[in-house]
């Protein structure tokens, strides 16, 4: 029971971030119907500001270690906003739509983020204190306070980005656009704006994921690419675009790893993923919950 | 003097300059470096790239290598391998083709060593490597040399010394990464704790630039053995698990062969490093450690923020060696450098040393060095003991 209970724990803490990470993925592609490989960028620009703001707010600043996080995250979100703007502006928003154009448009702006992260970084992996030391037994099951508090962040962000999406004229603006653009416009609605907030949405989830992580995992300038393999097999298995797709698909590769890296070992359920995909893009290429066009 | 002949005095003064530069930019000797300068090893590459250029910089300040009648400075030049054989493959190629490397100083990772080696031996460019793995070694590949202890110098001494420590040590999991070295790793490991008496409960596998580790900790917990051997794993990928483990409440004995970076290792696991055992760590701050490898550190520690170990320092040792073999060839011909290289004296960063592994590998192309065992005390690496092979007893003795 105890065994179930850990690995129903370590799907949770695993899935969490996954969930995060492939919401923003999925959602630019839903909006702007392109795959963004630097999307792991975001991710990794948000762990270094965290891992470089950390020492300069506690040790130069005298700040306690959670104000230090609190101000990292903030300016960590804020510069990745800044940098989501800034090449949705000189790149991606002359690409909406074309496929080509935006993989060669992102593969690019990975390249020279990947290079620049490392010139301003360099390569050694960085860490940041934990912020909440401690560990935390719920029914035989022992987890980090950090993980337990990752795990809540990511439900609440995550829940508040389904009722955006459900509840608001924004959500409603985004999923008409995602469904339709044609007719989303004929409506009346900005497409190019519309575009503009789907993608900075995405950025900021990446955000999120990087300054939630940044205390648990080493840093390193390409952090953000070695989740952005399981993101996209997370958004092919749940549906390219579908928010909810994104929750179960991320859920789903969660359990693939914890319970396959257990009774076989961590290759194999690697291994497993992309059988999965396989048979997915074979059997049902809208994933899960995505839409057959 | 009139306007004309100035401006041919000054174009003919020019053009000596240029063909000066020409002649000067052609008695330099690129040695190239195929390291990851990226990801979770990225601190072995960082370490090798300013370890080399220490040693450039001081075979230089010392005047060059002179060889017949001509005197070469060397220059590095470093290319991130990323850890791949892709990676590897391309480094060879930009090396070889657009740089015209003939001396290759370092690297890491057998997968990229292995799939430079189809460029370099068939070029004829001399490569030094730290690649782990048996199947870059042996009479078909003469121009590859390793510059580090591997496990088939490392394991038995080390796993030896281990068991001395802990004598009830009865139950081990071993845990590598899913790549040329660790597969060429696994098998050496395993025969070698069998040999010792300890029962090896299982041996997994994970793929690098793996993110989370929850799942590979569960398992070893559930099976609570004695000891846990994290084989070629990066120091980062290692901190991970132990930091899992901790939480999980496993404490039993934690053993690093490729464990080399004790900062990158408690940057990551914190306390939860404390007492692992590192095959290929040394402490160069101890009073074992020659007066080169004492300064080296000491700078080592101001440039990177971290000490060196077994990994990063060998490029300074590859160099040191290439030094000797072009002065007794008496030619940058890498050929005729290669031939000599197995039977030159030289002198190390850990004090003379030579080639040897002949009975082993069917060529004599292992660098000789001493093999020391370290262990995290205070988030340090504590030097416990050093041996000498047997190949390099008998030099010193000569």
């Amino acid at each position: 029971m105890e065994l179930f209970v850990q690995l129903l724990a370590n799907t949770l803490q695993i899935g969490s971030v996954y969930v995060l990470f492939a919401l923003g993925l999925t959602l630019i592609f839903g909006v702007m119907k392109i795959i963004n490989f630097a999307h792991g960028a975001f991710y990794t620009a948000a762990a270094l500001i965290v891992t470089s703001v950390v020492p300069f707010a506690t040790a130069t600043l005298g700040l306690p270690l959670w104000a230090g996080y609190l101000l990292a995250a903030i300016a960590a979100i804020a510069v990745v906003l800044c940098l989501g703007a800034l090449v949705y502006s000189l790149g991606f928003q002359y690409v909406l739509k074309d496929l080509n154009g935006s993989f060669i448009l992102s593969i690019g702006l990975l390249l020279v983020l990947n290079g620049a992260y490392l010139a301003i970084y360099g390569g050694a992996p960085r860490s940041v204190p934990q912020i909440l030391p401690g560990t935390i037994s719920i029914f035989g099951a022992t987890l980090t306070a950090q993980r337990l508090a990752l795990v809540i962040v990511a439900a609440i962000v995550t829940g508040g980005l389904y009722l955006l999406i459900e509840r608001t004229r924004l959500g409603l603006a985004l999923r008409a656009v995602a469904q339709d653009q044609e007719a989303a416009m004929l409506q009346g609605m900005p497409y190019r704006r519309v575009a503009l907030y789907g993608f900075m949405i995405g950025a900021g989830l990446a955000a999120c994921a990087g300054v939630l992580m940044a205390p648990i995992n080493a840093v390193t300038p390409v952090s953000g690419d070695e989740f952005l393999i399981k993101a996209f097999i997370i958004i092919i298995i749940g549906g390219l675009g579908s928010v909810a797709g994104a929750i179960v698909g991320g859920l789903f590769i969660a359990v693939v790893e914890s319970v396959g890296g257990y009774f076989f070992d961590p290759s194999t359920a690697t291994l497993a993923m992309f059988i999965l995909v396989i048979v997915f893009l074979l059997v049902r290429p809208q994933g899960i919950l995505g839409n057959a066009e | 003097m009139d306007t004309v002949n100035s401006v041919r005095l000054l174009g003919a003064a020019a053009l000596s300059l240029l063909l000066a530069q020409g002649a000067q930019a052609q008695e330099t000797l690129k040695l190239g470096l195929s390291v990851p300068l990226s990801g979770a090893a990225a601190t072995w590459g960082l370490g090798m790239e300013w370890a080399a250029e220490q040693a450039v910089e001081r075979v230089n300040a010392e005047g060059g290598v002179t060889a017949n009648g001509k005197t070469y400075m060397f220059d590095v030049v470093a290319y991130d391998n990323k850890y791949s054989a892709t990676e590897g493959a391309r480094n060879a190629q930009t090396m070889l083709n657009r740089d015209g490397v003939k001396f290759i100083a370092g690297a890491i990772g057998t997968a990229p060593v292995r799939a430079m080696q189809a460029l370099t031996e068939r070029n004829g460019v001399i490569l030094f490597s730290t690649a782990w793995g048996k199947s870059v070694k042996g009479p078909e590949y003469p121009y590859t040399f390793t510059q580090m202890n591997t496990p088939f110098e490392i394991l038995e001494p080390f796993y030896t010394f281990i068991k001395k420590q802990h004598p009830d040590l009865a139950t081990a999991v071993l845990i590598s990464p899913n790549d040329a070295t660790g597969q060429e790793l696994e098998p050496v490991a395993v025969e070698t704790w069998k040999g010792l008496g300890v029962e090896m409960l299982a041996s997994d596998w994970y793929e690098r630039g793996t993110t989370e580790f929850q799942p590979i900790a569960t398992k070893i917990a559930s099976l609570n053995p004695d000891l846990v051997d994290f084989s070629a794993a990066p120091p980062t990928d290692v901190g991970s698990i132990l930091k899992e483990l901790d939480v999980l409440g496993w404490d039993g004995v934690k053993v690093m062969s490729a464990g080399t970076s004790v900062d990158a290792l408690t940057a990551v696991a914190g306390e939860a490093a404390e007492g692992a055992y590192l095959g290929a760590s040394a402490d160069f701050d101890s009073e074992t450690a020659t007066d080169v490898q004492r300064e080296l550190n000491a700078n080592a520690r101001k440039a990177l923020g971290e000490p060196l170990n077994g990994i990063t320092i060998s490029s300074y040792d590859a160099i040191m060696a290439l030094r000797a073999a072009i002065l007794a060839a008496d030619s940058v011909d890498p050929t005729k450098v290669k031939d000599v290289l197995p039977s030159v004296r030289f002198e190390s960063s850990y004090g003379p040393s030579g080639f040897g592994g002949e009975a082993v590998y069917g060529y004599p192309q292992q660098m000789l060095i001493p093999v020391i065992v370290t262990q995290v005390e205070n988030g340090k690496a504590v030097e416990l003991t050093r041996n000498n092979p047997a190949e390099l007893e008998a030099l010193l003795n000569d």
